[in-house]
């Protein structure tokens, strides 16, 4: 059977995944910008930026002068990789095998699709037609060959179907550049006045390759069909769903517990080989009466271990309500990580405490409601309230710089103090109506803040303790002054 | 005395300190502390500039370093004498001759080999451990240096206010108990001021390369390392009174002053038994009568008898040995030179050889270039042929060794840009919005202000860029690294190590010191800059092809003088390619100019700088020159001063007289302004002499607009300062230089391209000019060409040119080198050329260059025919037939016109063939554009349109932003100027343009013509349609 092949050139896929994202991004040019040896380099346009004359690989700087309101965002490395791998998935149901063409296209191997969708004209149009009602500007061209329907789709006139054996008429007409040459050869064919295939498609094959080169007769050949080419197509995606039916319908907690297990023992097998775990997870429960109940859990950590989600599940059980009864369970990991497998400590006496602690945090949290649990680390800045952050993952243990007090108050509050002039420590203060007299003191630690962000006078530090041995954590605000001297209380050491 | 600061660290501790040293100096001053010491990491290169602040403020400096060790804490190293001084200099030079260039690497054991008599002081963490107590190491060492260092040792106690100075300051009186070290008391001095703290901060980022959200802890937790008074440091230490003593007590020991350094001349300079004066007599005699025979005219023996007597008094005469002996080594090696400088242009300069104007011609007073009042050695830069400076360079190494000669450094300090990079990444600026304003600010202007924002389209009330504007002006002016000065040499007696440490220089083979010229000039210490000039090379390779082609003996001497013809030509404007009046703003003064004799030349050269621009000078002395305006004086004392100059002021030398004179101000003062507007950052400096000056000269009768002028012109001879003495020298190469082109312009043109690059225009205009004055060039060929462009037989007056390959871009040397010794009888294949073994690659470039028509084939062609070459049979088959050779004849695509000019182009950046603007006449005349020769004849004052390829972009500094274009077509130049507003409208037609088109009003004046330019429209797309084949479709 002759192969077809679909080759599909999207014109502008950066700049229209992203205008699809962001509809109002399209009203004026765009582009994407990359880093290259220090300079921002252009990386993608969209057809409005390429109507001002903007092409890629032009220096940003160069860009803007050329349309100053250029709207530039940054280029996510590998994002056409991503971007046509998920095309390509959706197009698995025109063709089995459908590959991605770096930078800006795919290729569909049609070999014995086009009759289910009324012919190639049909074909071709219903997949031209559904691209570009997803927003991305597009050409697509058939031929027997992948090379002749990669030159047609980008360097072609009108017709975007090639029959079989005219590949060679097809060509002629076309730049070397449809050949997929690299930049040598085209300069080099561009130099000797090979401006078109037709120049020098008819010279002796030997003349050729000793000129330009076994390369250049192979992407020749690829595109006149005397030599095979190879796809690879793109695989099914892998999915983290599990389904378990039932024959007679379940109601009680015992035996949806059970169904879990079932599932997630599947489902966790399966993430163990990949090193994956389950931030989030739905099941969905299918009842007799074609009602649809859904319960869902999230962890902190991605996790996938049986035991520790069935828990988290266990906990939402009593608000699964199984009506006259379930008889279709369906699991779906809708989150997955990366676990990062914590390296084992022989000589850490807490062994793998902090997984307990995250355990611990998972089950009151499911309990209490999300949100609820608020984790601080010390973050580096000298400015008290800024020294501290919420904790979003584990890392390094971040170090204070001086000693700091156990109970840290959101807002310092006022107090009144007795302090001799200019910077040394006071000798009583009044907080809550109640009179501390300090019997030993340490600083001042002079803190100054960060400029960057706000003015104001420094604040001097004092760590004291009173006669009843109670450390308190108290600061003046900037230097002393006759008038208005403020103190402050900020903190409690245990 | 009661307390002296011992540990300051200036902005010359790069990155770390955030206070220029004199900043620091002024501070200690206005405390009043009698002395401080500078401690820098691991360098003295900022001690004399503090040492010359703290002279004016009778201070005294204590020349320190911070030696950061690579294996134990700091030291403080304070010499006490001279002798422990040359100690910690030669310390320092070891630790850096052992690595790169900027880095210091030092090892306790190297500070125990070198410190007698220097005092120490140790410099402890400022954190302590879990147990509030110093590390065990630390205390180790402590130890280990109290062994060593013995009495000579102190330990440093800060008030940090982190929160544990009692607990830091318990344990180092532990310490000290412990191992009998006085405690000493310092505040770890970063910046004068405590508002620096921010700038210390942006600096520490730039450091640790972060932005200021991320530095976290890198940063210091608070603004306390600025000078405090000693009553505060007092304060600060009442519970350790003793540290506070002790500070007083080595401040005493260490009594050594820059100032007693003293700078030995080299002795090889001399004969035997001829004390220098004597050996300059004999050599000055000799020279003048080798120069005028026998009868040496009176007034030139008056000169030497005078000069003589002159330099015996200030003692100079070694240093013009010295310079002589360089000079008389690069004329053994037939090296060109030429010397320029307060000194050079003397009778006894011209004499020994050092320059070749001739004083006859030339009435310089000597002392008017040397200023007695202050003892400093005269200043005579030498020039020398670019490419063979190196070899003097060597020489100097050579005779005098390593050890004792050396360049100076050069502080490169933060201009605008590099000072907006460096605190916007820091402030965490977008990258688009950093270059945004990078772009905006011109290299050249030393503030960066709100306006500029607002320029930008960036909102000036953002408290973050406010930010960045005020760091960013603070920071400019600051010293980012030494490198190497461009030729400044110091040569001594006794080791150079003794005087200043010395490092490696970037490149290899050489070594500078960590001192600059400002520095070796304050300490009385002797320099000779070996310049490099690429129009000596010119001249030298005009003064080769001239003998060889015309059978002439020229040297910068010989040169007929005062040529009318010469004149004529320069009065034209008709000057590419001659040493420093090629420039358009050059060009277009000289019609109006119209000089005549050498002085005017050397006032040509003067005029179009920023100095007189500044002054608005220009027009008051064209105006003088051409009758137009009576030459008058201020005043009686300035006739003097001024009657070169038709009463204008036109050099530096003249200004500064003026502020002696007029305003009152003494020679050292006078020198001192013109240098305070050299640096960026002595503002207050120079606006308390502004006043000065104004006031002055006010006072003594001057007009107020006058004495503006005046000082408006100092400023712009602070940044580029160009005096007389200078320019006389220059006019000298002005001449010559166009003496050659006027009268073989061959010659000059072929050296030009064979000294390229250099100068203002491309090969292409140089080429096209010397077509224009009849010579004939010749496209480059393999049987023809060598590296170099090459004079052949005459062909109508002059010889023809022959391009050499060196035009050919992309070609090595080497290769051409492998070409040429196989060329014998010449090649008649190709394969020849790849028996021969040049490589595919190189032929391919030929190919390109279309430098195979001696053998019948075109660019196209050849490139088939190299493209199948690699399986030419070599070695073993060597001989025999390829299968290339049974290949059918294949018939390639005809290449026309426009392509090959095209691709003429974009091989040797020119094209004999065609200019690409005369393929394209046809649509141009259809627009009603003119050719630029119909523009340059047409009448003033009508509307015209012309286009042609973009030469020269021009946006000086001093035209307040107006753009000088030139455009060339197939008829020749024309000159566009682009106001400001119009600029701003057309910047990217302006600025992406390859073929420009302008609509405009032409100006004509004499016959200098402008297009005054009110459109611009890129018709680049023209250029490039010329070589797309119709009907062909590219969707990319």
């Amino acid at each position: 059977m002759t192969k077809r092949y679909i080759s599909i050139w999207f014109r502008h896929l950066l700049t229209d995944w992203y205008i699809r994202k962001h509809p109002d991004a399209g009203d004026s040019p765009l582009v994407f910008s990359t880093q290259q040896r220090g300079r921002q380099l252009i990386h993608a346009t969209s057809r409005k930026a390429e109507n001002t004359g903007i092409y890629c690989g032009m220096a940003v700087a160069d860009a803007k002068a050329i349309y100053p309101h250029l709207v530039i965002t940054p280029y996510p490395p590998d994002q056409e990789h991503h971007l046509l791998t998920a095309l390509g998935q959706w197009c698995i149901r025109y063709s089995p095998v459908v590959s991605i063409d770096l930078p800006d296209g795919l290729l569909i191997d049609a070999s014995g699709c086009t009759h289910l969708w009324g012919g190639e004209h049909n074909y071709l149009a219903e997949i031209t037609l559904k691209l570009s009602a997803y927003g991305y500007d597009v050409r697509a061209a058939m031929a027997d060959t992948i090379g002749t329907a990669w030159a047609v789709a980008r360097y072609g006139n009108d017709a975007t179907i090639i029959p079989g054996g005219l590949e060679r008429k097809a060509l002629r007409p076309l730049p070397p550049a449809a050949l997929r040459l690299d930049d040598t050869l085209l300069t080099k064919l561009q130099q000797l006045g090979f401006h078109k295939i037709e120049d020098f498609i008819h010279l002796p094959i030997n003349a050729l390759k000793r000129r330009f080169g076994q390369a250049f007769i192979l992407r020749l050949k690829q595109a006149l069909g005397g030599e095979r080419e190879d796809i690879l197509p793109l695989g099914i995606p892998s999915v983290y769903e599990e389904r378990l039916s039932s024959l007679d319908p379940i109601k009680t907690a015992k035996a949806i517990t059970i169904a879990i297990t079932r599932l997630l023992d599947v489902i966790c097998f399966k993430l163990q080989q990949e090193g994956k775990g389950i931030r989030t997870a739905t099941l969905t429960c299918y009842r007799i009466d074609d009602q649809v109940v859904q319960i869902s859990i999230g962890t902190n950590g991605a996790s996938n271990n049986t035991t520790h989600l069935l828990k988290l599940f266990e906990l939402k059980i009593p608000s699964l309500a199984p009506g006259p009864g379930i008889d279709l369970f369906i699991l779906q990991a809708l989150l997955v990580e990366d676990v990062i497998s914590e390296q084992e400590k022989i000589w850490s006496a807490t062994g793998s405490a902090d997984n307990n602690i995250t355990k611990l945090l998972d089950r009151i949290e499911s309990k209490i409601g999300s949100g609820s649990i608020q984790r601080y680390q010390p973050a580096e800045h000298y400015w008290p309230e800024l020294s501290i952050q919420p904790f979003t993952a584990p890392n390094d243990h971040q170090q204070v710089n001086a000693p700091r007090p156990d109970k840290l108050l959101p807002q310092p509050l006022p107090i009144e103090v007795t302090a001799p002039i200019p910077d040394y420590p006071p000798m009583l203060f009044r907080f809550m109506g109640q009179l501390h007299e300090i019997k030993k003191a340490d600083g001042p630690e002079r803190i100054e803040r960060e400029w960057w962000l706000e003015d104001g006078a420094h604040r001097d530090y004092y760590i004291v303790e009173d006669a009843a041995g109670r450390r308190y954590w108290i600061f003046r605000l900037g230097h002393y002054a006759v008038s208005q001297t403020q103190w402050f209380i900020h903190g409690f050491f245990a | 005395m009661k307390y002296i600061e011992l540990q300051i660290t200036s902005n010359f501790s790069f990155l770390r300190g955030a206070s220029h040293p004199e900043e620091l100096v002024e501070q200690a001053a206005l405390y009043g502390y009698p002395v401080i010491a500078i401690t820098d990491h691991n360098t003295l290169a900022g001690v004399v500039r503090a040492h010359v602040a703290a002279k004016a403020k009778g201070m005294r400096i204590i020349p320190g370093a911070t030696l950061v060790l690579q294996d134990g804490p700091s030291l403080l190293a304070l010499p006490t004498d001279k002798a422990a001084y040359g100690r910690l200099s030669r310390l320092l030079t070891t630790g850096n001759l052992r690595t790169e260039k900027g880095k210091c690497e030092l090892y306790k054991n190297d500070v125990y080999t070198y410190q007698e008599g220097i005092q120490f002081i140790i410099v402890p963490p400022h954190e302590l451990n879990d147990k509030f107590d110093f590390d065990n190491n630390f205390k180790q060492a402590v130890k280990e240096y109290k062994a060593a260092f013995g009495t000579s040792l102190s330990l440093a106690a800060v008030r940090t206010y982190q929160g544990l100075d009692q607990k830091r300051f318990f344990r180092l009186h532990e310490l000290s108990r412990q191992y009998n070290i006085p405690l000493i008391a310092t505040n770890d001095v970063h910046y004068h001021e405590q508002s620096r703290r921010e700038l210390q901060d942006v600096l520490t980022c730039t450091r640790e390369k972060c932005t200021i959200t991320q530095a976290g802890f890198k940063l210091h937790a608070n603004a306390e390392r600025y000078m405090k008074a000693p009553e505060e440091m007092i304060r600060l230490f009442r519970q350790y009174p003793e540290a506070i003593d002790r500070t007083i007590e080595i401040a005493n020991a260490c009594q050594f002053s820059l100032d007693t350094l003293e700078y030995i001349y080299p002795e090889e300079i001399l004969d035997k038994n001829k004390t220098p004066l004597q050996q300059l007599t004999d050599l000055a005699w000799q020279g003048a009568t080798e120069h005028f025979g026998n009868t040496i005219p009176d007034s030139i023996s008056k000169a030497i008898k005078h000069e003589l007597t002159f330099i015996e008094e200030m003692n100079y005469a070694s240093y013009f040995l010295t310079v002589y002996d360089i000079v008389k080594f690069a004329r053994s090696q037939g090296i060109l030179c030429q010397g320029r400088g307060s000194a050079a242009n003397s009778t006894i300069c011209y004499c020994l050889g050092i320059t070749a104007v001739d004083p006859t011609k030339f009435d310089l007073l000597f002392e008017r270039f040397i200023s007695s009042a202050r003892n400093e050695p005269p200043d005579i830069d030498v020039d020398f042929e670019h490419e063979r400076r190196e070899e003097v360079i060597q020489y100097i190494y050579n005779k005098y060794g390593r050890n004792r000669a050396a360049i100076v450094a050069t502080v490169t300090q933060q201009h605008l840009k590099g000072a907006l990079r460096d605190v916007g990444k820091a402030m965490g600026l977008s990258v688009d919005t950093l270059q945004q304003l990078s772009k905006a600010v011109n290299r050249h202007t030393d503030t960066f202000d709100e306006q500029l924002l607002i320029e930008q389209g960036l909102n000036p009330d953002d408290p973050n860029l406010r930010k960045v504007v005020a760091l960013t002006n603070q920071m400019i002016g600051f010293p980012r690294q030494l490198g190497q000065h461009t030729g400044g040499f110091i040569i001594t007696q006794d080791q150079l190590t003794d005087l200043c440490p010395i490092l490696n220089a970037r490149m290899e083979d050489r070594t500078n010191i960590e001192w600059n010229k400002d520095d070796i000039e304050a300490l009385g210490f002797l320099k000779i800059d070996i310049l490099a000039l690429g129009m000596l090379t010119c001249i030298r390779k005009a003064f080769v092809l001239a003998r060889e082609h015309y059978g002439l003996q020229l040297t910068l001497a010989n040169i007929p003088q005062d040529d009318p013809r010469v004149y004529e030509m320069i009065s034209n404007a008709d000057t590419i390619g001659v040493f420093q009046i090629e420039s358009r703003a050059q060009q277009s003064m000289l019609p109006r100019l119209r000089p005549k004799t050498f002085y005017d030349l050397v006032i040509e050269v003067a005029i179009v700088r920023p100095g007189p621009i500044q002054g608005d000078m220009v027009h008051p002395y064209l105006r003088r020159r051409n009758g137009e305006e009576a030459v008058e004086y201020p005043s009686k004392e300035l006739e003097e001063i001024l009657g070169k100059t038709l009463g204008v002021p036109l050099f530096q030398e003249q200004a500064m007289k003026i502020a002696i004179v007029a305003a009152e101000f003494t020679p050292a003062e006078a020198d001192l302004l013109r240098r305070s507007m050299a640096t960026f950052k002595a503002k207050g400096q120079v606006t308390q002499f502004e006043k000065k000056l104004i006031d002055g000269m006010v006072k003594n009768g001057y007009k107020p607009a006058f004495a503006q002028r005046v000082f408006r012109q100092l400023e712009g001879f602070g940044a580029y300062g160009f005096p007389e003495s200078h320019a006389a020298s220059f006019a000298l190469l002005v001449y010559v230089s166009s003496w050659l082109k006027c009268f073989y312009p061959d010659v000059f043109a072929s050296a030009i391209l064979n000294s390229m690059p250099m100068g203002f225009y491309q090969p292409a205009q140089i080429v096209s000019d010397a077509r224009n004055h009849g010579v004939e060039v010749r496209p480059v060929d393999i049987n023809h060409s060598s590296w170099d462009n090459t004079l052949e037989e005459k062909s109508g007056l002059y010889c023809a040119m022959r391009l050499g390959f060196r035009q050919v871009s992309g070609l090595r040397e080497n290769d051409i080198n492998l070409l040429v010794q196989h060329r014998a009888a010449g090649y008649t294949s190709i394969n020849q050329l790849y028996d021969a073994g040049l490589q595919l690659s190189t032929l391919e470039k030929l190919a390109n260059a279309d430098a195979f028509r001696s053998i019948g084939l075109d660019r196209r062609k050849a490139l088939w025919e190299v493209s199948a070459l690699h399986d030419h049979p070599i070695a073993l088959f060597a001989g025999q037939p390829s299968e290339t050779a049974y290949e059918a004849q294949i018939t390639l695509p005809l290449m026309s016109m426009p392509e090959h000019v095209v691709q003429d182009y974009a091989t040797t950046s020119l094209s004999l063939k065609a200019h690409p603007v005369s393929f394209l006449r046809e649509q141009l005349s259809a627009l009603h554009i003119l050719t630029t020769q119909e523009v340059n004849n047409a009448v003033n004052g009508i509307p015209v349109k012309v286009a042609g390829l973009v030469l020269v972009r021009q946006r000086p500094g001093t035209a307040s932003g107006v753009c000088f274009i030139t455009i060339e077509d197939e008829t020749g130049c024309c000159n566009l100027v682009v106001f400001q507003h119009i600029f701003t409208r057309f910047k990217s037609d302006i600025t992406q343009s390859k073929l420009l088109m302008v609509e405009g009003m032409l100006q004509r004046e004499g016959q200098v013509v402008h297009v005054i330019v009110s459109k611009c429209y890129n018709f680049s797309k023209l250029l490039r349609n010329m070589t797309v084949i119709p009907g062909s479709r590219d969707f990319k």
